[in-house]
């Protein structure tokens, strides 16, 4: 790229423009999705971080041109259906207040007031020639809009009264009264529109130009090419046949192909070859090739930047995956292939010269030249686009004058009709549907904070004597089973920790084929991992096993890949075509029985070799690929006082380490579904090191050097929660001393149990689901969910995800929180400096954030930043989907996954004082970023007094609460059962309050009926218990509660009883 | 069992549907709004009773040793000398067919009732696939080609309509009018069959187990055969028509399943099959049909090699075996041609359902097979020398350039004759209105400015090309 090897570009040009550079800049605005086996949640616009939320939404929705907040219409039916209250919007203007003492116009409405009523009043502005024809054709201009009030209406005849020019001999009629009267209001107001130039946002691509002149699109010629190059090059393994040269990069293997003589007889690529074949001769970089596209499109310098920007932009999800590719390697699913987005954007520009001047010449004549388009768009912009009054702004404040209490004899005057007018203005629909959003916010805020506040006080605080401990992952999905696990077996204490367990390790288990990364997306892992099969006696069986595997996975790719050619294809049909019919009917009729037999077909004869992790690091060699194999005991020691300390674990006897992950078919998303904190993996190989470390007599030995004591008759146990058909893997459990065999007996027992309960609480928010579900039918209905091939919706995986709590267990037992809040476990006591908690802010904080931020987006625009309805995707190159034949990659999630998603921000409570989360804010710019621009909302919990302070306006402001009614169940079934909807919070009793062991029946489960009808629920002792209490409750009595809390003092707090249901 | 049995089973197998349909179709256009499982379970059970309708038919034909049953179900009308009857024939061609078609369409009712649960064109997916089914239903059992049209058309229609059920895209709604097109382009062919069949025999009837009569002369037959060859090629995506299949997988993954996976397709071979008698005694067209699909083989055969989406690489394996259909029937195996077409319709289907799980599959198969997947394609690069590789895999990758040829320079042609007469007529108002200037709205209006504009120089400046 020096100046010698560019012998056409002047040598003597000093090119100030960097053309990587430019590139670096565009890409920052491409998706971040990795090929989808690695799905990990994340920020969808990550690149506008450094704006606050609101601004940096409208900004991105005008460049990709998407929404930022939902529709205004949604609010509003929000607003109908009581989600958001008067209280929140009232709230929202509340800011105003300052400058609040003069009205708008004289007599009119305060600004704060115009506010409230502009934001529950929806009118929808026709725009463009519909609104002319609005005007026109209807009686729209002469006479009264027809949501007036009663006493609007009075008022504006009044005034029309008042100020009737005419014969006043016979009455005026009203109707002329009327057309008096609104037809001055529309002259006054149409007078005083400023007037504004419509410009037509466009980039200086050259194929807007032609398209805006021509009509013609010429990214209609490159983009399947350009899709067909993509598709090809960085494929993982469906083609049969791959594409040659891939290892010269993207732009010379598209050289090698298409500079061969005898190129493809498209019009638009007449001279193609040659020019690549001198490219590919003169040996030019990407960069002077970009540099030459740009040149040879005419235009000016300046608008490079601009240019390299939209070009990318209009096939960006294929840019972002070349991106991918570029920077992260290590995560492409089979092979990395040398990709650079420079390439594709050389080959992108290439083909945009040839499509341009093709378009050109077709539709301006052979001769034309791009400068001809300039002159031609500058010509047309002059002429069409005149400053015009902008009569949807008229209309809008036209309407708004007849419907808020103001008199429009008062806007003949200039000055009023202008400051009128400008009201209107500043109250835009994206600045309302912002307001809204913030409504709509507030009251869910206030709903859990509130929620939380209330809890305390009705909760009581056993310290029951544990019988087993349980770690989960924070996953909002585990909320529920936690609370099962706790309401069920109360005897329990449950953690919440990121799904990793602090074990950021490389893994590759026994049958897998290559190591993948077992940790969050920012960690660089620097330990492998591996499952290996143990004991002599296992040899003969695992062979016997793996070879059964061989076959069937040789016989399965033969009619996979063999059915789609020739002569295989037609053995493979005459073969197995006719019983494929019984497949058909299978699979489309009885998923789940048809899966079972064939599982049972399968894995009938033999099962998997018994397997152990080869987590401790026996020697210090390099392998040479920069991981090391496993852990040495310091490090193991480290990470598990790590855990231990952070969430307050004292391990008694028994504890489960439950990692989790989904696999579901017809999903193409599946890995999104997965563990975040692994990464998009599934957690339970974590699980299970961890539980391997921490029951390392060494380890032990470490532990309680540190002061950390694990007493000997602790065991851990590592598990893995499937969260899609709700099955529990335990892993090890031949290891299980003799001692803990009961214990661990009862804890899977009770967590079945539990699992059973929270897949009913899941199945509520399916439509497919019957209202009436019997409990034991619930797990039938996961279970099927997950083998159907026709089930859109395996799960809904994080959708719902509205809040975070990091804090103790002990404040949040017994709160139904509807899985929509991720559980971190944080013990205050035991970090005096905050160490431990700013190591969980900067883990946890980000990693929620980019769920709940991806569900935001692609929740408010699923075509724009999702990727739309799963129906007509298209698995391409096993990296990512299609709409159909061949479009643009989609990124984002599916509508299927995000349907029932309440898109709020991240409400993060953290169990600490303001002053030290201040601290932590000041010192971590990456975090403060994320608060102090409100991509999420934070709060803290006063440990202590139970103070809540709300983080708005860079500082900690106390939050007051107005919720006054708390609702009480016995059991969470009670709450939720035959509701479809998001749910508030309520505090359930079963699992806060301490109940004698022997009232619990720990398998009662199995034998009860449906919940809906009420009294089934799962234990019979706990409903009747609960409907004692809502009577002693009701009739105010009080000291009636086995000592729990007295019923009187419930009742003077407020706390509203749940009747069953 | 009697002869009134056998009709009314006959009607019920193209009948259930079209009742399906007329009743949803009919209550919904008055506004009537049903519950997903209601739409569902009318649709699934009209093709379940078709399907159980046509088995027992198949049954007691089997037992009682009967080959064809012809059924009346009425005359269309009668003009002059001509009675175009609604003549429904039953053999095992046609029943083997409509078990078929009725049974994938049950299969595939079940299915979507999950797989397109709240999606807001429910109710038309199922309008579309019941029409669709018995449309089919009729080509499959019509004793007479006029007949056969109708039903010919239906299907054509129902399937376009469904690349398109996505119409808020651009791009689904472009797919699906190629596809109308080429079946537009095609059923030319089978129209012109129809008439030329009368013209030629004076009737288009299938009479006993003769089948269709066959014109005297060879050279009608030969030109009917290559007609009904002509019309065949569109539907079963054939060399060079059959662009239009990859492009098609737009619509839901079910319908993508049966039209384009299973029956649709299908629908190609069963006309060749159905009118054999027809031109069974002209070689030529045999040597035709086979020349078809084995051109079609060996050209998807690589095309489809390149694939990188599974839909499009189904669709080609699709084309592939519709093509060996082809050349089986060419060869005059008729009934191997036909157990072909049924075990290909089960496999494929099963297959693009099983689409969207291609990534979970891959892991599975790879852990299964305990080694990364061996790499495809490496004969084909043994046996092919270097250069020639390339340009094999370029043909291959722009889809044996058709597309080109058909939009530059078959279409494209078109549209440049079309604007050169549009520029003559401009030049020829210009002088008839010597003096008035015209009211020129032509296309040759912007290149006039431009050459205005230049003051008479053009010149072009594409330095790259110069240099």
């Amino acid at each position: 790229m020096k100046a010698t090897a560019r012998p056409m570009r002047e040598t003597t040009e000093d090119r100030r423009t960097d053309i990587p550079d430019l590139v670096a800049r565009a890409a920052r605005l491409l998706p971040e999705q990795p090929p989808l086996q690695a799905f990990v949640h994340h920020n969808t616009l990550h690149a506008f971080e450094h704006l606050p939320f609101d601004d940096a939404v409208v900004h991105a929705a005008r460049l990709f041109g998407t929404e930022p907040f939902q529709s205004e219409a949604a609010f509003h039916s929000c607003v109908d259906s009581g989600r958001i209250q008067q209280e929140d919007l009232d709230a929202v203007i509340e800011p105003m207040a300052a400058d609040d003492d003069v009205p708008l116009v004289p007599g009119g409405p305060t600004r704060r007031q115009f506010h409230a009523i502009r934001l529950r009043f929806l009118l929808e502005v026709p725009r463009g020639p519909a609104l002319s024809l609005l005007l026109q054709e209807t009686d729209q201009r002469v006479r009264f809009t027809a949501r007036l009030s009663t006493r609007r209406r009075t008022e504006l005849l009044r005034q029309a009264r008042r100020d009737w020019t005419g014969p006043t001999a016979p009455e005026p009629a009203a109707r002329a009264l009327q057309e008096q009267l609104l037809g001055r209001l529309w002259s006054h107001l149409e007078k005083m529109a400023p007037r504004v130039q419509v410009v037509e946002r466009s980039t200086p691509r050259r194929r807007d130009q032609i398209l805006a002149v021509t009509g013609l699109d010429p990214d209609e010629l490159v983009h399947p090419l350009l899709i067909r190059l993509s598709a090809a090059f960085l494929d993982q393994g469906i083609a049969y046949w791959p594409m040659p040269g891939r290892h010269r990069g993207f732009l010379g293997a598209f050289r090698r192909l298409y500079g061969r003589p005898g190129g493809p007889p498209d019009r638009f690529l007449r001279g193609l070859g040659a020019e690549l074949r001198r490219q590919e001769a003169e040996s030019w970089t990407a960069e002077r090739t970009v540099v030459w596209a740009l040149t040879e499109l005419d235009l000016p310098e300046r608008d490079w930047a601009d240019t390299i920007q939209a070009t990318l932009l209009s096939l960006r999800g294929w840019a972002g995956m070349m991106r991918q590719f570029e920077h992260r390697p290590d995560r492409s699913p089979v092979e990395a292939h040398p990709a650079r987005l420079i390439d594709y954007l050389a080959v992108q520009l290439i083909l945009d010269v040839y499509a341009a001047r093709h378009a050109v010449a077709e539709h301006l004549g052979g001769h034309a030249t791009f400068a001809d388009l300039d002159r031609l768009s500058a010509h047309g912009e002059a002429t069409a686009a005149p400053a015009e009054v902008s009569l949807e702004l008229v209309y809008e404040a036209f309407v708004l004058a007849q419907v808020m209490p103001v008199d429009t004899a008062v806007l003949a005057d200039a000055h009023h009709a202008t400051a009128w007018l400008g009201a209107v203005r500043s109250c835009d629909a994206i600045e309302r549907r912002r307001l809204l959003h913030l409504a709509y916010e507030r009251r869910h805020r206030v709903g859990v904070l509130d929620a939380l506040a209330a809890h305390q006080r009705v909760a009581t605080r056993p310290s029951p004597r544990s019988r087993f401990q349980a770690v989960f992952c924070i996953d909002e999905r585990e909320e529920s089973l936690r609370r099962h696990l706790e309401e069920h077996f109360p005897q329990v204490e449950t953690f919440g920790y990121a799904g990793f367990f602090g074990v950021a390790m490389t893994y590759r288990g026994l049958d897998e084929v290559r190591a993948r990364p077992l940790c969050p997306v920012g960690v660089t892992s620097r330990h492998l991992v591996v499952e290996e099969a143990v004991g002599a006696a296992n040899t003969v069986r695992s062979r016997r096993h793996t070879v059964a595997r061989r076959r069937r996975g040789a016989w399965s790719r033969l009619i996979a890949v063999g059915g789609r050619t020739v002569a295989r294809g037609s053995a493979v049909t005459f073969g197995v075509g006719f019983t494929s019919f019984f497949s058909l009917i299978g699979r489309c009729l009885f998923p789940l029985r048809f899966h079972r037999c064939l599982r049972r077909l399968q894995h009938g004869a033999d099962a998997g070799p018994v397997t152990r992790l080869a987590v401790e690091r026996t020697s210090a060699e390099e392998h040479g690929d920069g991981l090391l194999r496993g852990y040495s005991v310091p490090e193991m020691v480290d990470l598990v006082s790590a855990a231990l300390r952070t969430m307050g674990l004292n391990p008694r006897s028994l504890v489960l380490i439950v990692g989790h992950g989904s696999s579901s078919l017809n999903n193409p998303h599946e890995s999104a579904h997965d563990c975040g904190a692994t990464g998009g993996g599934r957690g339970g190989p974590n699980a299970r090191a961890f539980a391997v470390m921490a029951n390392h007599a060494a380890v032990r030995a470490g532990l309680r050097d540190r002061g950390i004591d694990v007493p000997e008759s602790a065991w851990f146990l590592g598990a893995y929660h499937n969260t899609c058909d709700d099955s529990m893997t335990y892993y090890d459990e031949d290891l299980i001393p003799e001692r803990c065999r009961p214990t661990a007996d009862r804890a899977k027992r009770a967590v079945a149990a539990a699992c059973v309960l929270a897949a009913h609480e899941r199945s509520r928010r399916f439509e497919s689901a019957p209202a009436d579900l019997p409990l034991s039918g619930a797990l039938t209905h996961v279970e099927t969910r997950t083998v159907d091939l026709g089930q859109p919706r395996p799960e809904y995986g994080h959708a719902t995800n509205a809040a975070c709590v990091v804090g103790r267990r002990s404040r949040t037992r017994g709160l139904f929180l509807d899985r929509r809040a991720f559980l971190v476990s944080y013990d205050p006591d035991g970090d005096p400096t905050g160490e431990l908690l700013t190591n969980l802010l900067l883990a946890a904080g980000p990693v929620c954030a980019g769920i709940n931020l991806e569900y935001y987006f692609s929740y408010v625009d699923p075509a724009g930043y999702g990727c739309g309805t799963k129906l007509p995707h298209n698995i391409v190159g096993l990296l990512g989907v299609m709409d159909g034949h061949a479009s643009d990659l989609r990124t984002g999630l599916p509508w299927q996954m995000v349907e029932i998603h309440e898109p709020v921000r991240l409400l993060l409570i953290v169990e600490a004082e303001p002053e030290r989360l201040a601290a932590i804010l000041r010192e971590h710019p990456a975090l403060s970023r994320l608060v102090v621009n409100g991509w999420i909302q934070l709060v803290a919990w006063s440990p202590g007094s139970g103070a809540m302070h709300v983080f708005r306006h860079n500082a900690f402001q106390p939050h007051t609460p107005e919720i006054t009614e708390f609702p009480v169940v016995g059991r969470s079934a009670q709450f939720y059962a035959g509701k479809r909807g998001h749910l508030g919070c309520a505090h359930v009793m079963t699992a806060s309050e301490a109940v004698s062991s022997e009232a619990v029946p720990s398998d009662a489960v199995a034998s009860s009926g449906p919940v809906a009808s009420s009294e089934a629920a799962p234990s019979e002792t706990l409903s009747s218990g609960a409907a004692s209490f809502s009577e002693t409750a009701s009739s105010g009595a009080s000291g009636a509660g086995n000592g729990r809390a007295s019923a009187g003092e419930l009742a003077r707090r407020a706390v509203r009883i749940q009747e069953l249901p | 069992m009697s002869a009134a049995v056998h009709r009314y089973l006959l009607i019920a197998i193209t009948g259930l549907p079209l009742g399906a349909f007329l009743v949803l179709a009919v209550l919904a256009w008055w506004g009537r709004r049903w519950a997903e499982r209601t739409i569902s379970t009318v649709v699934t059970l009209a093709f379940g009773l078709a399907t159980v309708s046509a088995l027992v038919l198949a049954g007691v034909m089997a037992c009682g040793g009967e080959r064809v049953l012809t059924v009346s179900a009425g005359t269309w009308s009668s003009p002059g000398e001509y009675r175009f009857d609604l003549l429904l024939v039953g053999d095992r061609l046609s029943i083997s067919f409509a078990v078929l078609t009725a049974l994938l369409a049950c299969i595939i009712g079940v299915f979507s009732q999950r797989y397109l649960h709240r999606e807001p064109g429910y109710l038309r997916f199922y309008l579309l696939l019941t029409l669709f089914g018995a449309g089919v239903e009729v080509v499959a059992l019509a004793g007479d080609l006029d007949l056969l049209f109708v039903g010919w058309e239906l299907a054509g229609l129902t399937s376009a309509l469904l690349i398109s059920f996505f119409h808020e895209r651009r791009k689904p709604v472009e797919h699906a009018l190629r596809a109308f097109l080429t079946y537009r382009a095609c059923d030319v062919g089978l129209l012109a069959a129809v008439v030329w069949l009368h013209h030629t025999t004076g009737t288009s009837t299938a009479g006993g187990t003769a089948g269709f009569a066959a014109p005297a002369a060879t050279g009608n037959a030969v030109l009917i055969g290559v007609l009904l060859l002509w019309a065949s090629m569109g539907k079963a995506a054939q060399v060079p028509l059959g662009g239009w299949l990859p492009r098609a997988m737009e619509g839901p993954t079910p319908s993508s399943a049966i039209f384009y996976g299973a029956i649709s397709v299908s629908l190609g071979p069963y006309l060749l099959l159905r009118t054999e008698s027809i031109w069974a005694g002209a070689p030529a067209v045999r040597i035709a049909i086979g020349v078809v699909g084995a051109l079609t083989v060996v050209h998807v055969a690589l095309v489809g090699r390149v694939q990188t989406d599974i839909k499009s690489a189904l669709a080609y394996a699709s084309m592939t075996q519709v093509g060996l259909i082809l050349v089986e029937i060419g060869l005059g195996l008729r009934y191997l041609a036909l157990a072909h077409l049924v075990a290909h319709a089960g496999l494929r289907s099963v297959q693009i359902l099983r689409s969207p799980s291609l990534i979970h599959d891959y892991h599975h198969l790879e852990r299964a097979m305990n080694r990364p997947l061996p790499r495809t394609g490496a004969h084909l690069e043994r046996l092919v020398p270097g250069p020639a590789q390339g340009w094999l895999y370029r043909y291959a990758l722009e889809r044996g350039y058709f597309d080109a040829w058909l939009r530059d320079h078959v279409i494209g042609g078109f549209v440049r004759l079309v604007r050169r007469a549009d520029s003559l007529d401009d030049r020829w108002a210009q002088r008839l209105s010597a003096g008035r200037a015209p009211a020129r709205t032509g296309l040759a209006d912007r290149r006039e400015a431009v050459t205005a504009g230049h003051g008479g120089s053009p010149g072009t400046r594409r330095k790259g090309q110069e240099s």
